[in-house]
């Protein structure tokens, strides 16, 4: 078998808003459109993925929070509906996906030899996040590349940013390791937004666009000043001020899905080509994609260098892990 | 009298899942032991507040009439599915919905097919046995943004609410105590409290609980809730507090324990 790749990641946050703003026959309530120019880049983004005929994409999701491990969709086929308990009124969509079996277990098994917790979810009646389920639909309506879902685990939350995020740097470079030995060519997709102060209330068309602005002139800037690194390639900026942003403009890349991400795809400066920006409930949100391929990126060495600067621990609470502090 | 009886109590669901874990046991036979004690209370509905039912736009009450399924946790599905079919006072649901706003709350009804109810209201209707045709549930969000105070008025309202409609009810916090968990894998049989200190402090509230002392709970939530990682800021035993308008004689405590490294009590209220 030929090692893996990771053609590409894509930063496609998951607002189920876009979603209903598309009317796709999946999703039972009906809008007058709206966030077009989210789901307009969202559909460059489409375009540029289908163009890479991926074997799996992976997604890992805010909204399926776990406190014991990080935990992998193992399932080989989804279904169900899935009701948003917080817009249960724009998102009540029927999915189904194939899960890549074989790559999630080889995923648990090299994040248990990098020292962290990982669990396989095999029940077959198991529901499906939303953000799992919207940033997949808005990046392949068509559902018919299998799929990995990985949880965010609640250890930034949980214990703090720093350690949170560390984790999940160990979580992206199991993630790698996992693709590589599996020779699957392979997509990668944070589900983040990035500021995420929003609106306490709903607009009464939530569609109504001359409601929609940025709730905090703060976040707004951040969000501005970090795209910005981001397309011009500067990582390890975007990286150091990541704390930062986290605290102060609330961001939703806390979660870990944007560490992990970059940390699988090796943190290379690379630009990331932007498709857009917009807010949805005044958070934002920005559509990217950093095409390893392109740059010559994509293939997956062994992970030697990677073991480096890096340490396991254990502390009062039962956690337990392996850290690396880098970048 | 409006309130008829009062309940805490816990809403992980490993107990309900696997009861046959010695200390999780003891905490489903406390349940058990509470929903009889709201059964022979004679309620016409049940006011439940769970932190695990998150809202962060408006405040959501469940005003679909009956919801039916089969619901797997997102942590816990290794121990199987949680069926459920639970009825609620629709009537009372959508008054106090109306009345959200008097209290400064934007609110809204829930009545969506499959709307995913939460492993805490489930688990509480099953070993409490409410949410049955004759103990109908009025069930109310915890929105991450609001305070034990808001909390507190939003009981109130739901009581006055079944006041107007000549209602009796009874009312039930579910959630947790201490809040720290194991985070890694452990032996269910093997398992207790994460913290000795948090052990302490839920001990210590648990004792101004059956003593009825109020105003030193009052005095000490703030500290215990930020020592210990209480659940939620413990904006369900704000819940019970609304709607007994601040004051009950004392309480029982039914069982006390962990689940998985965090603190759990069956608690009834002495009205």
């Amino acid at each position: 078998m030929s090692d893996g790749e990771i053609i590409a990641g894509f930063l496609a946050p998951h607002p189920p808003h876009l979603v209903y703003g598309e009317n796709p026959p999946q999703n039972e309530p009906r809008s007058q459109g709206g966030w077009e120019t989210l789901r307009w880049a969202y559909e460059k983004a489409r375009a540029s993925l289908d163009a890479m005929k991926p074997d799996v994409l992976l997604v890992h999701s805010p909204h399926w929070i776990t406190s014991v491990g990080h935990h992998f969709l193992a399932v080989r086929r989804l279904s169900g509906k899935s009701v948003d308990p917080i817009f249960p009124n724009l998102f009540r969509y029927s999915f189904a996906m194939d899960v890549d079996v074989e790559l999630a277990e080889m995923c648990a098994d090299e994040g248990r030899k990098l020292g962290l917790v990982t669990k396989l979810m095999r029940n077959p009646n198991f529901r499906v996040d939303y953000g799992t389920i919207t940033t997949l639909h808005m990046i392949r309506p068509q559902w018919d590349i299998p799929v990995v879902g990985l949880s965010a685990n609640n250890t930034p939350y949980y214990l703090n940013t720093k350690e949170g995020l560390a984790e999940m740097d160990v979580l992206g470079k199991a993630t790698r390791e996992a693709i590589r030995k599996s020779g699957r060519k392979a997509v990668l997709l944070a589900s983040n937004t990035f500021s995420h102060w929003h609106f306490h209330e709903e607009p009464a068309i939530p569609e109504d666009m001359s409601q929609e602005h940025p709730q905090t002139m703060e976040g707004y800037q951040w969000d501005m000043r970090m795209i910005d690194l981001l397309r011009k390639g500067r990582m390890k900026e975007f990286f150091k001020l990541q704390p930062q942003f986290i605290e102060e403009a609330f961001s939703e890349t806390k979660s870990g899905a944007f560490t992990w991400m970059h940390a699988a795809m090796g943190y290379p400066e690379l630009p990331g080509e932007f498709y857009g920006y917009g807010t949805v409930i005044g958070t934002g949100n920005a559509i990217m994609e950093w095409n390893l391929r392109k740059a010559g990126l994509s293939r997956l060495d062994p992970p030697e260098a990677e073991s480096r600067g890096a340490s396991s621990f254990h502390d009062s609470r039962g956690t337990s892990g392996h850290f690396s502090l880098n970048p | 009298m409006t309130v008829v009886s009062a309940f805490l109590v816990p809403g992980n669901p490993l107990p309900c899942l696997k009861p046959d874990a010695l200390t999780w046991g003891r905490l489903v036979g406390a349940m058990q032991r509470a929903g009889r004690a709201l059964a022979a209370s004679r309620p016409d509905a049940v006011l439940v507040y769970s932190t695990q039912w998150f809202a962060v736009l408006d405040q959501q009450w469940l005003t679909r009439p009956r919801s039916q399924g089969i619901h797997v946790d997102e942590n816990w599905y290794e121990f199987g599915e949680m069926p459920y079919d639970i009825h609620a006072d629709a009537e009372l649901a959508y008054a106090c919905v109306a009345g959200s706003p008097k209290q400064g709350v934007h609110a809204r009804g829930i009545n969506y097919d499959q709307f995913p109810i939460d492993s805490g209201t489930i688990s509480a209707c099953t070993l409490l046995g409410m949410g049955t045709e004759s103990t109908p549930l009025v069930v109310a969000s915890n929105n991450l943004y609001h305070n034990g105070e808001t909390t507190e008025k939003l009981a109130a309202l739901a009581v006055q609410c079944a006041a107007e409609q000549n209602k009796r009810v009874a009312v039930v916090g579910i959630g947790g105590l201490s809040g720290s968990l194991f985070r890694t894998e452990i032996e269910p049989h093997a398992d207790r409290l994460a913290s000795q200190q948090e052990d302490e402090w839920n001990q210590k509230v648990l004792r101004l609980i059956e003593a009825g002392d109020i105003s030193q709970l009052r005095q000490l939530l703030p500290d215990y809730t930020r020592e210990a990682r209480v659940d939620m800021g413990f904006k369900h035993f704000h819940w019970v507090l609304g709607a007994l308008h601040g004051r009950f004689m004392g309480a029982r405590v039914h069982g006390y324990g962990p689940i998985y490294g965090s603190g759990a009590a069956v608690i009834e209220f002495n009205l």
